[in-house]
């Protein structure tokens, strides 16, 4: 019976919702290509005071019908919740079920070298909650007990040293907030558009809050020698993954993470431990960390040459491209979600860039043409997600909206077809230019509100 | 053609840097003369300076357009008359120059990089007043044996010339591993990567699927393989002790001469290709290892490629929707039907290789 109720609520609100926007559309018709909705709650300046005017106030609502059913009281009202520790390791509302991390089946042969993407559409603020992480795996990931892991450093070095989790943890903690992205990220999309989605098209990352040891506290302890120009950081998984990394980095900001989002890394994300390489694609990020090599030459390993390289059009490749570009997406609206009619939005995105810090973002609403300004609404940190919002007035014409970000190294986002007409379509990694949402003309709702993922 | 004279170069930037000349890129070149740049020959020989005063960053355009002048800029012609055994900025490293027999060395780290980092006095291990917390225990470099599997692109690290196995037997043992999901003469299967597929790597059609990238079209070094499949290999049981040094050993054996990566050269010229019966070992790896198809073709980071400006109002076509200042031409996803969108198309119905994963990526 309530239920009935809240539907009729629900009917009532929508009809009432479509009679302004038709009233809104007819109007607007007099307005001559002008910016809709503008109308300001204040009122004319009077001795250079601005006057609340709450007729002016509540303009945009005029016409709305008023809903007059009885709001019928809540079942949740009516008895007791659970109580605690129900849950002694607390789950999402099941409400929020939907939200998951999603893999596509054709990408992979098996699910023990795949990956699945953070639903980032669905996400809030700059932290990716642990549980939403991508996974990237290339041997399935192993559930080691942290007593008997170890970390080994060796070659090139005065000590070669081991240490327990505990020796670990004895040195100086580091917390700091970064993005982690798979150069793949956005890979489909090189030779047009495939999917439909952020999750599919930017799920490849995530931002999450590290804490550990500095990688120069402990190469320190065991004492690089002058020719020590290489660390080679290898994981104790099935595919013993290692990468090369220049010394200078290693000292530079590199640290060996134990916990994510304040508690131990999870098993996905490289527990015990893990090496964070600000800013770098993630397959540098070695998890299930167990040994660092010390050498004065890289390895050229698998994953450094044959992988995470980047095929050019003329046939050659480039190799050791460590560091994401700016990159930038909007999350709101975005193909995930529908517009519900003509009217004011706050679009909202993400920013990011592996050179340092965003400098500024902004957004297009007619394919590249012109821009404005976005501001921030999170903190503007290192290495990390940057949440950006903008007020848009849309007037229910077709539009084409773009982000962009300028990082502090003052390099710009390219567009798609310039980053192709340089890298070709064969290139898989490091796919950093804009993407583009095409918002359909709004016909009173008959194509949905369809917002569409298009490519120039 | 095979060389073992190194020749692409992290430099290989001006190629595509300057390209696509429709964009605006911000000169470089033009505007670094009056950086004092004493061109001497083929570089300037003040680069040290140059590098230094770029915060040490060799790879950038910029610093690479002041050392090796504009002509260097001229694609990759202008860039190849550059490299030379006696230019300390060229990546190329000649058996000649570092004596070793270390297979390719392009895109090491520059000599000139080295000496700028050398005199850089950036040695923290150099650091008189650090003291040691004591929080690990010392280990003994013998203590490692089994846990460093670790070779490198110059051989250090692979085994015994004595461990291996005939080439033939190689193939028996890679037949028995790996052929259920790489083919039992490399050509992939199941979605896994094919091993011995010789495709052009050169792209003629943008929308035609990306071409495999196999040890004999892509992959730089033979030490890789080795290295790889010992570390990483047979996927659901690896670093196998039952396969053992030689084991691995001759399943490389087998992938290179599938993979029609020579031994040598005869007196003529012509390549001479591994035979069933030679013992596959380190020595025969590192032959190989120079002879390695696409060696030359790496270059190092090279970007950023594209220089554009913040630009905030009526931004000129190059910048706007599809590269010509059209906003309504633009590709979208392939469409059922009725009318709606269908996205994944190519993937599902196996159309286009996958995008990433293990198979693609």
């Amino acid at each position: 019976m309530t239920d009935k109720i809240v539907e009729k609520v629900a009917i009532q609100t929508e009809e009432s919702r479509n009679q302004s926007r038709r009233a809104f559309l007819k109007g607007s018709a007099a307005v001559a290509g002008g910016v809709l909705f503008t109308k300001s709650a204040l009122a004319d300046s009077v001795d250079g005071v601005n006057k609340f005017d709450p007729v002016k106030a509540v303009a945009p609502y005029k016409g709305e019908k008023e809903i007059t059913t009885v709001l019928p009281d809540q079942i949740e009202r009516k008895s007791l919740g659970f109580g605690v520790r129900k849950y002694p390791y607390g789950m999402p509302s099941p409400y929020e079920k939907e939200v998951q991390r999603r893999t596509l089946e054709w990408l992979t042969p098996d699910s023990m070298a795949s990956i699945t993407m953070t639903p980032i559409q669905s996400l809030n603020g700059i932290i990716t909650p642990n549980g939403l992480h991508f996974e990237r795996y290339h041997g399935g990931v192993p559930t080691i007990d942290p007593a008997k892991h170890r970390l080994v450093i060796h070659g090139l070095v005065e000590r070669p040293l081991i240490f327990t989790m505990d020796d670990l943890k004895r040195f100086p903690s580091i917390s700091r907030i970064h993005f982690i992205e798979c150069p793949a990220n956005g890979a489909m999309e090189w030779k047009g558009v495939q999917l439909n989605s952020v999750q599919w098209t930017h799920g490849m990352m995530s931002c999450v809050e590290y804490t550990g040891v500095r990688l120069s506290d402990l190469l320190k302890e065991a004492g690089i020698k002058p020719e020590g120009k290489w660390i080679i950081p290898e994981g104790s998984d099935a595919s013993g993954m290692s990468r090369s990394v220049p010394v200078d980095m290693a000292m530079d900001d590199c640290y060996v993470a134990y916990a994510q989002n304040g508690e131990a890394l999870r098993r996905e994300q490289g527990y015990p431990i893990r090496l964070v390489v600000p800013g770098c694609e993630a397959n540098m990020w070695v998890k299930y960390l167990r040994r660092i090599y010390v050498h004065d030459v890289p390895l050229q390993h698998r994953e450094e040459t044959s992988k995470y390289t980047e095929l050019m059009p003329d046939g050659t490749a480039q190799r050791f491209s460590w560091y994401m570009e700016a990159n930038s997406v909007i999350t709101y609206p975005s193909p995930d979600f529908k517009m519900q009619g003509p009217g004011k939005y706050y679009v909202r995105g993400l920013a990011w860039s592996g050179r340092g810090k965003v400098a500024h973002v902004d957004v297009s609403f007619d394919g590249g043409k012109n821009w404005k300004e976005a501001h921030f609404t999170s903190p503007v940190l290192d290495k990390a997600w940057t949440r950006f919002e903008i007020e848009w007035d849309w007037d229910g014409s077709e539009a084409f909206l773009m982000s962009r970000t300028t990082d502090e190294t003052g390099y710009v986002q390219p567009t798609m077809p310039q980053m192709r007409a340089i890298e070709g379509t064969n290139n898989v990694y490091h796919r950093t230019a804009m993407v583009t949402w095409r918002v359909h003309p709004w016909d009173n709702g008959a194509n949905g509100g369809l917002i569409q993922n298009v490519q120039y | 053609m095979f060389s073992t004279k190194k020749t692409l170069l992290a430099a290989g930037i001006a190629t595509f840097a300057f390209a696509g000349s429709a964009f605006a890129m911000s000169g470089n070149s033009g505007s670094n003369s009056g950086d004092a740049a004493k061109m001497d020959g083929k570089y300037a020989s003040n680069y040290k300076e140059i590098i230094e005063a770029n915060g040490g960053k060799y790879l950038d355009s910029k610093v690479i357009a002041q050392i090796l002048g504009k002509d260097a800029m001229n694609g990759r012609e202008g860039l190849i008359g550059k490299l030379d055994p006696n230019n300390p900025y060229s990546f190329e490293v000649d058996d000649a120059i570092d004596g070793g027999d270390h297979g390719n060395g392009q895109c090491k780290v520059p000599a000139a990089f080295l000496d700028v980092h050398n005199a850089a006095k950036k040695h923290y291990y150099d650091d008189s007043t650090f003291v040691a917390n004591g929080f690990g225990t010392p280990i003994a470099e013998s203590a490692m044996k089994i846990w460093n599997i670790s070779v490198d692109g110059d051989g250090n690290g692979l085994p015994d010339p004595k461990v291996g196995m005939t080439v033939e037997k190689g193939g028996e043992v890679y037949v028995k591993f790996c052929g259920m999901c790489h083919g039992e003469f490399g050509e992939g299967a199941k979605g896994y990567l094919p091993l011995a597929v010789d495709q052009s790597l050169v792209a003629t059609d943008p929308s035609a699927p990306a071409p495999m990238k196999t040890v004999g079209n892509y992959w730089p070094y033979a030490t890789t393989l080795f290295d790889y499949i010992r570390r990483a290999m047979p996927f659901w049981t690896p670093n196998a002790p039952f396969i053992g040094d030689a084991g691995y050993m001759g399943m490389v054996g087998y992938i290179m001469q599938s993979n029609y990566i020579p031994k040598g050269f005869d007196k003529d010229g012509n390549p001479v290709q591994l035979d069933d019966d030679d013992f596959y070992n380190s020595v025969m790896l590192m032959k190989q290892n120079k002879f390695m198809k696409n060696q030359g073709n790496f270059f190092c980071d090279h970007r950023p490629v594209v220089h554009n400006p913040r630009c905030m109002k009526d931004c000129p076509d190059y910048m706007v929707g599809d590269g010509k200042g059209n906003i309504h031409h633009f590709t979208e996803a392939r469409k059922l039907p009725d009318g709606s969108f269908q996205y994944n198309v190519p993937q599902r119905l196996h159309e286009a290789p996958p995008g990433v994963g293990h198979a693609g990526m």
